[in-house]
């Protein structure tokens, strides 16, 4: 067979993995963008401690290798929870200590993307919206949130696509994602066609983060569309 | 309708407002003018409750009250009896012209959404602006930005219209457009306060001109006062150097 059509066996046999995948990049990103928000809110707080508290965190968070951070959850808060609560997690499928350690990954970046977006939208736009007489939290809903949003979006896109090489980790704790997959795939054939198996899997890999770069540029156009010149 | 007494602000340890007596009567076109710096805009910021002062009372829109410790129920009864046009316009970005208008109707004073639409409309309609609902802030000039910025305040019929400098960011050939229409607001009965360097509105269009330099009020009386006979030397200078640039 050729190089490229065992590149294309290959991908084949590894794609039915993508949904584990998707499924654990699906649920950091949202859980990660929430706490990553909660963060913006103690970062922005009038408060030192809440600001104290979330740069520590912050800090300890970025300088956390990503397969450090999976070890440490996977091994350690089982350890934690039964000391705390006497509870034991050992037997919880091993994707959801994926999800806690890429959410908590995700988290740092996003604070910060969160926070220089909102301090880029104008004050006068939550002024002017209290000045209608909103509400502090009706303002902020309304007027800025939806700025903040459009100014992170192309961060965001970055970001996202880090979690997700990231996440090319989660083989590590021995769940069976692509990665998984693909080293099945290059131990059956005892180590042969390695190149043209990893090959396929970054194949993949390009693929899925073109498509989060072009579903970002079609969100950010539709925002710029609105706003283009109408002749009056 | 709207008394204030005895306002002080600082920021840091500089003393912005110095004790400040402010009063408007329904149907007053007040003009606030004096130099840059003297603290007209914190004036206006701290009435309408987007600064907090230290010291002062308020009696307004039912609320009695130390202007340091308003409660929230109080700062909203404020800010919704008031408007505000502002020197940036600070339309909102992210809505088009119409629901920069009918935003503030349906999310703040719970006005249906119909109804809404049709007051905004008539708004826009006033300041000549209906022609431009679709429309974007980004895609609107200044003079028509600034338009849209006074149709949103006066939509929701607030009691006062508070005016900062509302022609001085625009281009010069743009100025005459908006101060047509806030002399026809003015013409209609509104009460408003304005904070300006044309001269000419403040001399034929109000009927009050009220003079500040240093954080303090000093000298108010009607146009003709001010600016024909002014009493105090600070007064006369001021008026002297901004006359002289025209
Ligand atoms: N947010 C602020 N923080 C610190 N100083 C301020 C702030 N806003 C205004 N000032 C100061 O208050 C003084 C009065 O400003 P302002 O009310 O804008 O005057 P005016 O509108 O008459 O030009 C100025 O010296 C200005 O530097
Ligand atoms: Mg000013």
């Amino acid at each position: 067979m050729t190089t490229l059509a065992l590149i294309y066996k290959f991908l084949i046999q590894i794609l039915p993995a993508i949904q584990i995948t998707l499924i654990i990049s699906v649920a950091s990103i949202i859980l990660g963008g929430l706490l990553g928000a909660a963060l913006t809110r103690a970062k922005l707080s009038s408060h030192w401690w809440w600001r104290a508290i979330a740069n520590v965190y912050i800090s300890v968070i970025r300088a956390t290798p990503a397969i450090i951070m999976i070890f440490v959850v996977y091994y350690g808060l089982p350890f934690l929870i039964k000391g705390w609560f006497h509870v034991s997690i050992e037997g919880w499928n091993r994707m959801y200590f994926v999800v806690i350690a890429l959410t908590l990954l995700f988290s740092a970046p996003v604070a910060e993307i969160f926070r220089s977006a909102y301090l880029a939208v104008p004050a006068g736009q939550k002024e002017a919206a209290l000045m209608v007489g909103m509400s502090p939290w009706q303002a902020f809903i309304r007027i800025t949130l939806p700025q903040t949003f459009v100014i992170a979006l192309p961060n965001l896109a970055n970001a996202i696509i880090n979690l997700l090489k990231e996440g090319a980790l989660t083989f590590t704790i021995g769940v069976v994602d692509m990665v998984a997959k693909a080293q099945m795939i290059v131990a059956n054939n005892s180590g042969g066609f390695a190149f043209e198996t990893y090959g396929a899997l970054a194949l993949i890999y390009w693929v899925i983060s073109l498509a989060i770069d072009k579903l970002v540029s079609l969100v950010e156009s539709s925002f710029q569309k609105k706003r283009q010149a109408i002749q009056p | 309708m709207l008394t204030i007494k005895n306002l002080t602000k600082s920021y840091g340890p500089q003393q912005i407002l110095k004790g400040i007596d402010f009063q408007v009567n329904q149907g007053d076109v007040i003009t606030l003018i004096g130099p840059s710096g003297s603290g007209k805009t914190t004036l206006l910021r701290t009435i309408t409750t987007l600064e907090k002062g230290d010291g002062g009372t308020i009696d307004f829109a039912g609320v009695q009250g130390e202007l340091a410790h308003l409660s929230k129920n109080d700062i909203r009864t404020i800010r919704q009896n008031v408007g505000f046009v502002f020197q940036n316009y600070n339309l909102f970005n992210n809505k088009t012209t119409l629901q920069n208008v009918t935003e503030g109707l349906v999310v703040a004073h719970k006005i249906p959404k119909a109804q809404a639409k049709t007051i905004a409309l008539a708004a826009l309609k006033k300041v000549g602006m209906a022609d431009y609902v679709a429309h974007y802030p980004s895609q609107l000039s200044g003079g028509q930005a600034q338009r849209v910025g006074i149709a949103r305040a006066i939509a929701l019929k607030p009691q006062v219209i508070f005016f900062d400098e509302p022609t001085s960011a625009l281009d010069p050939e743009l100025v005459g457009e908006v101060l047509k229409v806030m002399r026809q607001l003015a013409e209609e009965g509104a009460t408003m306060v304005v904070i300006t360097h044309q001269m000419n509105f403040a001399r034929n269009v109000a009927n009050k001109v009220v003079f500040m330099a240093d954080g303090q009020v000093v000298e108010a009386g009607s146009p003709a006062d001010i600016f024909d006979h002014p009493q105090v030397p600070r007064t006369q200078q001021f008026l002297a150097e901004i006359l002289s640039n025209v």
